[in-house]
Parts: structure tokens; sequence; C-alpha cells
């Protein structure tokens, strides 16, 4: 009996580090699928929409409507930064990562002007669940659960709406699809949204286990650039997948027995030695993987 | 019976299920002027990128001077001797002439030919390409722009040179002037390899003609023996 | 002789006539003679402007002329000033330690850039994985600074110091001359004008050329015979060595560091100072560097965190209507177009 407590304890590990990498480098992941740009302004994008969670929850919002909350008001955020500023940018893939940094000191020093150092804490809402020594929370247990549905979510808009299959035919070949009447303006818009939102949505969903203050995002940046080096850009919803749990699974025995810096070291050595070996990332792998089984089905 | 200068034994490459090059074994003696012909999608190109190393083949070996390069880097294949000019012109095409230029003076080679440095000079004027010119290259017509490119390649001084659809934009007059330009270079003793579609120039400077067809060679032989082969025309035009 | 003299010269960086070399030397001489007119105070301050000058210079050189863009220069800045803490204050007493510090700080910087350089160059990966990583790079060791705190964590008898940093730390000596005060300032502006004057050099040579190609497109480079990975990793350990340069300069000048130094706010820095003049130049990077140091001195008497948003908005907007910077722009445009220059100049090539 106990063993078996110790292997769910195990697998409850491996799965908070992968869900965890997995919502803080999604919407980013999202928006260099499509458009080859790095947003360095992904952190304060988490922090906005923690901000927006810590403040409808202290007027009595449910957390839950909190982070759709979260989600929409950084998703309107980003359609205006991109309406306004990314995307001259297209295409010039350097020049969007210093204009995106400009932004993210913006709104971190922006956030310390307006708000102050601190905004009040979300205590983690849900108990926990016992099983044998250990116990489990049922907060985390929720966010892995939303992180498979957030990548199932994203897999089913990807490739069974219309939408989904502009935005493909978009990311493949723009001119192409412009050709064929895809609005690409509108879905490099409406992309960034979508990434901005979920980042967003990681930021109000991680609220409740950080200290709110303006540059919080910054301990999500690094693990989120990693993921999504080593996932690469070739599929974004296998490379996201593919990464996090590649990721985690480095990360979790090392962070479990060095404590969790040197785990996060730990990514950065591997995340080196992974684009030594595969320099298009794990989504370029799967993906030759998975174009050879249709070939051969 | 010397080496022949390029070699290659059934070179195969893949890309994503899609066969481009099958089993393409090729031999070009030495001085040799040979023009690679074929319908759109033949596998032309790639090969030029397996020869130079740009890809790894999936299978089969190249041999340069008799030296097998297939594992060898593409800049380490250059130092031995073998050069390439693309499809889609790569000069840089926002450094200026003179830059273009300084860029390729580092790379002569210890064991380059006793006439290289004549050939480059040659192009040069021949091609009325200015070392020192500040105009940007891009701003250069299209076909000076080529005759940029080509004659950069030719600093390194190589022995064998493969000219990617050189003459592809150019008008006959200028078309007339590269073949000029590529026969006098040939009857020094670079061996050349062009991929071209232009039938007229094919026939104007080619000594010998290699057909490639869906990645295959399909036919081999002096212009004479290749204008006349019936399924040469088939595949250029269709089951007649 | 001349051979050199025609490298200092060459095109490669704004200001080929003699009037432009006149006004070079004037400048110099003025520089010099300068502090006659300054208390110490205000001469220590002044070589504050320029000590952030060589880690500008080198992310220049990567990025303006080797088409790198590293976010993480500070990494090196920050690798430099500790190591230099830990050797000289470990040898204090000892006349040579503050050389020896120096070269251990500049040698840690360029192994450690040697390393980080060989799997991301020879592993040839995409152009966009360079600021990404060298970022992390920099963000972990600043939080593995900031935990440092605590007895156990020295070095000797240097100890690392946690987010309050490490202290007491000697200025540079050379035999038996502390180097503070006025000397101090002339210490720092012989290196500035040798660091540019060097990279000037290198920037015009057979080398530098080659480095432009490689910028432009690295497979035609490669094409041409080239062994591009080298190449770029030598030019990767340069830029990090000038970037240690400013960190020894800048323990030497306030004798502390802390891992601050090191975090994202002060790996932005680089990165704006040579986009706002124009990364493909390095004259036009010296400039802003020293106008922008300071203007953020200013600024931050008034207050910190305006300063920090005041030059965020100025990367946006110069990233948005100067994208070549403005110094380079101004200094391409306005020879042929006279003030109209400054309309339209929003069609210029960031990226």
């Amino acid at each position: 009996m106990d063993s078996f407590a110790t292997i769910v304890s195990i697998l409850y590990q491996f799965a908070t580090n992968g869900a965890f990498l997995l919502l803080s480098a999604l919407g980013l992941i999202v928006i260099l699928g499509m458009m080859n740009i790095i947003n360095l302004a992904h952190g304060e994008l988490m922090m906005m929409g923690a901000y927006t969670a810590s403040i409808a929850w202290h007027r009595g919002v449910p957390f839950w409507l909190c982070a759709i909350l979260a989600f929409l008001v950084v998703a309107l955020f980003g359609a205006l930064l991109e309406r306004t500023i990314v995307r001259r940018f297209y295409g010039r893939e350097l020049g969007a990562l210093v204009v995106t940094w400009g932004i993210s000191l913006i709104l971190s020093q922006g956030a310390l002007t307006v708000f102050g150092p601190f905004l009040p804490a979300i205590p983690i809402p849900g108990g926990s669940i016992a099983l044998g020594q250990y116990s489990f929370s049922v907060y985390w247990l929720t966010v892995i659960a939303l992180a498979c549905v957030l990548i199932a979510g994203l897999w089913a808009l990807y490739n069974y709406t219309t939408f989904g299959l502009q935005a493909r035919a978009a990311m493949q070949n723009p001119a192409m699809a412009r050709a064929l009447g895809v609005d690409t303006g509108r879905v490099y818009m409406l992309t960034f949204s979508l990434g901005a939102g979920l980042a967003g949505f990681s930021g109000a969903l991680f609220a409740p286990t950080v200290s709110i203050a303006p540059f919080m995002g910054q301990q999500f940046v690094a693990p989120a650039f990693i993921t999504v080096v080593v996932g690469g850009a070739t599929n974004v919803i296998i490379g996201a997948l593919g990464s996090s749990l590649l990721l985690s699974l480095i990360k979790t025995p090392i962070g479990f027995v060095f404590g969790a810096f040197v785990g996060t070291v730990a990514l950065l050595l591997a995340a080196l030695v992974i684009i030594r070996l595969m320099p298009d990332g794990v989504s370029a792998v799967l993906q030759r993987l998975i174009d050879r089984r249709n070939r051969f089905a | 019976m010397t080496d022949p200068i390029l070699r290659t034994v059934g070179l195969t490459k893949n890309f994503d299920g899609v066969v481009a090059t099958n089993d393409v074994s090729i031999s070009v003696p030495g001085g040799e002027l040979r023009c690679i012909i074929g319908p759109n999608g033949a596998g032309k190109s790639t090969l030029f990128s397996l020869l130079c190393g740009i890809h790894r083949a999936d299978a089969g070996r190249v041999l340069l001077k008799g030296e097998d390069v297939t594992r060898l880097l593409a800049f380490q294949r250059v130092r031995r001797g073998i050069g390439l000019t693309f499809q889609t012109n790569r000069a840089f095409h926002r450094l200026s002439v003179r830059q273009n230029l300084d860029a390729v003076l580092q790379i002569m080679r210890a064991d380059r030919p006793a006439d290289a440095d004549q050939r480059y000079r040659f192009a040069l004027d021949r091609f009325g390409l200015d070392p020192d010119s500040e105009m940007l290259a891009k701003e250069l017509p299209h076909h000076r722009l080529q005759w940029l490119e080509m004659a950069m390649v030719l600093a390194a001084g190589p022995d064998i040179i493969l000219l990617d659809e050189p003459t592809a934009g150019m008008s006959t007059e200028e078309t007339l002037q590269t073949g000029a330009v590529l026969k006098h270079l040939n009857s020094s003793g670079l061996t050349i390899v062009v991929v071209e579609h232009d039938v007229a120039f094919v026939r104007d400077v080619a000594q010998r003609i290699t057909v490639m067809h869906q990645g295959r060679i399909f036919a081999e032989g002096t212009v004479k023996e290749i204008t006349e082969h019936a399924d040469v025309r088939r595949i250029y035009l269709g089951q007649a | 002789m001349s051979h050199l003299l025609k490298l200092l010269t060459g095109p490669e960086d704004i200001g080929r006539s003699r009037w432009f070399w006149a006004a070079f030397v004037a400048v110099c001489v003025f520089l010099f003679v300068y502090p006659f007119w300054l208390s110490e105070f205000e001469a220590t301050n002044n070589a504050y402007y320029l000590l952030n000058v060589p880690i500008a210079l080198g992310l220049a050189l990567l990025w303006g002329y080797c088409g790198i863009l590293s976010f993480g220069q500070v990494a090196y800045f920050g690798v430099a000033g500790y190591v230099y803490g830990i050797v000289s204050g470990n040898m204090i007493g000892n006349a040579a330690g503050p050389i020896v510090g120096s070269l251990c700080g500049l040698a840690v910087c360029a192994l450690t850039a040697a390393i980080f350089g060989y799997f991301v160059f020879y592993g040839r990966v995409q152009n966009w994985i360079v600021p990404i990583l060298t970022l992390v790079l920099t963000l972990l060791l600043e939080t593995f600074l900031g935990q440092t705190a605590g007895y156990q964590w020295r070095v000797g008898t240097v100890q690392l110091g946690g987010y309050n940093g490490m202290t007491g730390i000697p200025a540079f000596q050379v035999g038996q001359l502390v180097v503070t005060g006025y000397s101090f300032y002339y210490y720092v502006l012989i290196i500035v004008v040798v660091g540019y004057l060097s990279l000037r050099v290198l920037v015009n040579s057979q080398y530098g050329k080659v480095m432009l190609a490689i910028r432009e497109d690295p497979i035609r480079t490669e094409l041409l015979g080239y062994d591009i990975r080298a190449r770029q990793l030598v030019v990767f350990v340069i830029a990090a060595v000038f970037a240690g340069i400013s960190g020894l300069l800048y323990v030497q000048w306030g004798n502390y560091i802390t891992p601050s130094q090191v975090g994202l706010l002060q790996a932005s820095l680089p990165v704006i100072w040579v986009a706002v003049g124009g990364r493909e130049s390095l004259l036009a990077v010296l400039l802003s560097t020293c106008a922008l140091n300071w203007l953020n001195y200013t600024l931050s008497s008034e207050g910190y965190q305006y300063a920090l948003i005041i030059i965020g908005v100025l990367l946006v907007t110069v990233m948005l209507f100067f994208p070549d910077g403005i110094i380079v722009t101004l200094a391409r445009e306005l020879p042929k177009r006279g003030w109209r220059a400054l309309v339209g100049l929003h069609k210029g090539k960031a990226g």
C-alpha cells in the first residue's frame, strides 16, 4: 500500500512540474509557432493576469471566474499590443524581441508605479487529499487537469475549426494563404491575443501559489523560455507537450534531490545538450515521426 | 587513367517521404563543361546541395578528386576545391560590391590552382565588376548580380564549380556573354557543371549533357545525342 | 604602420575624413584635460558614464557586425566582477592582487563564453535561440548569486553575500599606485579609447569583413569555405571579454557588486544603448552609451521607477521609428537629405 502511495506521489510531482512548465510556456509557444516571434513581455502578461485575478478576487468574484476574467483582460490587451506595435515587426524576429522587451520594461515598472510593490495574496483554493503518508493539493490536481484540458482544447482548435485551418495555413505559407482568401492580419491578431490570454490565464492560475508583485513574471520566464527552446516551432501543440514532459522528466528527480533551483539549472544544461542534438527542437523530431507513420499507414 | 574530378555513387536523398534524388551516380572528368538538364522537380538542385554538403545524403557517396568527402562539412568540401552558386542569387545584397568581394579575399586556399587568381581577375574584368564600388549589391541589375556571385565563388580558386541556373532572368545578350566567359574559364582547366533550362545556352557551352528526371539519371551523352533522344523529348513535352 | 592606419580609418564605422579624425583627437584631448576643472567626485562620476562603454561595444560587435543577439552580456559583467572580488579579496596586501584578479576575471568570462558558445554555435541552432538562452543564463546566475547569503558561501576569505552582494572589493592597483579618483578617470578613459580603436581595427580587418558576410548570409559564407561556427564563437568570446572589462571597471569603481547587476533590468540596458545608438556602428554605440548613462543617472536622482519607464518607452519608440538606431540613421541620411532625413525613417531595417 505504501509503495503505491509513493508511486502516486512521484507521478504527482512529475505531473505538477510538467503542468507548471506547460502553463508557463503555452502562451509563448502559440505566438512563436504562428509568427516566429518571441514575446519577451510574456512574464509581464502573466503578471497582468495575476493582478486581474487578485483585484477581482478581493472584490468577491469566485476564483474560477477570476481566471477567466484574467484570460479576457489580457487577451484584449494582447490584441491592442499587436495592432499598435507588434505587427510592424513581422519578419524581423530580433527587432520583435527587442521591442517586446521594451514593452515588458514599461509594464513591470508601470505596475510598480501604479500599484505599488505588492498586491494582496490569494489563498490557495481547495484543500488536500491524503494518501498514505503523502498529501496532495486539490488545487494542483485541478491545475494539472486544466493543463490537459487546455492542450486538448488547443489541439481541437487547430485541427477541427475553421480558424485552426486558417491559422495553420498562415503558419506554413502566409502569401499562399492570403491568395486563398485568408485574412492573415486577423489571424495574427487573434493568435497573439490568444497567446496573451493564455499567459494571463496561467498567471491567474499561479497567483495563489506565489506573491503577487510587479516582477513576479520573472520566475516563469526562465522555465518558459527553456520549454519553448526545447519544444521548437515546428508544431506548436506537440512541441509544448513533448517539451514539458521531457523537461519534467529531467527536473523532477533532480529538483527532488537537490532543490528547485538546481532543478532549473539542470533544465538549462539539458536544453543546451538537447538543442545540440535536436537543433529544431522536440517538435521537429516528433513531427517527422508522425509524418513517417502517416506515410506508411 | 586519372580519377574523375567529381563522382557520386548511388546518391539518395529523402525529404519527409519525397524522394528528391534516387540512386544517382554521375562522373565528371576533370576539365569538362557538363550541363545538367531536366524538368522541374527532377532533383537537380538537391543534387548540388548534396555535392556541396548543404544536405546530408541518406545513402551514397560523394568523391571529390578521388577523395571520399561524404562525411565532410560544407566548408571543408569548399576548401578541397568545389564551389557553388545558388538558384536564387545569394550574393550579399545589403552589402556593397566592394564588401562582397572583400569577404572572399581571406579564403585563398593554400593549394589553389596556379591560375586561380587569373581566373578571378578575368571574371571581374569580363563581368564588369569594380572591387572598389560602394554600390549596394541589390542595386545592381540582375545579370550583374548573378555575375557577382560567380566571381565570388571563383575567388576561392576552386577546381570545379557548380552553377545552378546562372542565366535565369538574363537577356539573350547577357546569356551569350555568360556562356563565353564560362567557356573561356573552362578552357583554362576549370571544371564546370551547370544546371540550365535555356536550350540555346546548353547547345552553346555543353561538352556533355546529363538529363535528370524524377530524381534519377535519365540519359547522358553529347549535345547531339541528347537533342535527338526521343525519350528526352517525351519527358519535357509529356507523352506524345 | 600605414596598414594599421588604413585599418583604423576603414569604412566599416562612421567617420573617415580628416575632419572626423581631427575632431576625434580634439575630443580626446579635451577629455584628458577636462578633469583639471573638476572635483575628484565629479571626475569619478564621469568615469561611471564611460565604464559601461566596453560592454556596449562588445554587444555592438556581436549583434551589429556579426548578427548574433545576446541578451545576457551582463552575465559576463557579473562573472568578471565577482571573480575579481574573490581573487583580489583573497590577495589583500599583495600589490599584484588586483592585476591577478582582473586577469582571472577576464579568463573566467572567456571560458564561460567559450563553453556556452560551443553548444550554441556548433549546434547550428536557429537565430532566435541565442537571445533566449543567453537571457536564461543571466537570470539563473542572478538567482544563484541571490541565494548565496550566509557564511558558508565564501571562497577563501571572501563572502559572496547573497542579495546584499559582495562589498569591500579592492580598487585597481598598479605597483604602489592605487587607482581611485582622478587616476581612475584616466584609467577608464584610456581603456575605453584603446578598446574602441582596437575594435575599429578588428571590424575593418579581413576578419571583420567576413563577420559581415556571416551576418548577412551564414550559409553563403560557409559555402565560400569559412568555418562560420568557429568565427561566431570567437566573436562571442570577444564580446564576453569586453562585457567583463566593464564588470571589472564597475567593481573597481564602486568596490561592491550585487546580484541585481546580472538581473533582468540590468540585462536590458546594453541592448537599449546599442539599439538607440545604432548597432552597426561602434562609434554610434559609444556615444549613445555615454549619453544614456548620463540620462539614467540624472533621471534616477528623480526616482528610479520613472527612469526605467522612460527608458522602456525610449526603446519602443526607437525600435518603431529609428530601427537602425538614431545616430546611425542620422549619419546615413543627413549627408543625403538634410533635415528631411527625419521624415520616413521607420522604413529602416531592424531584425
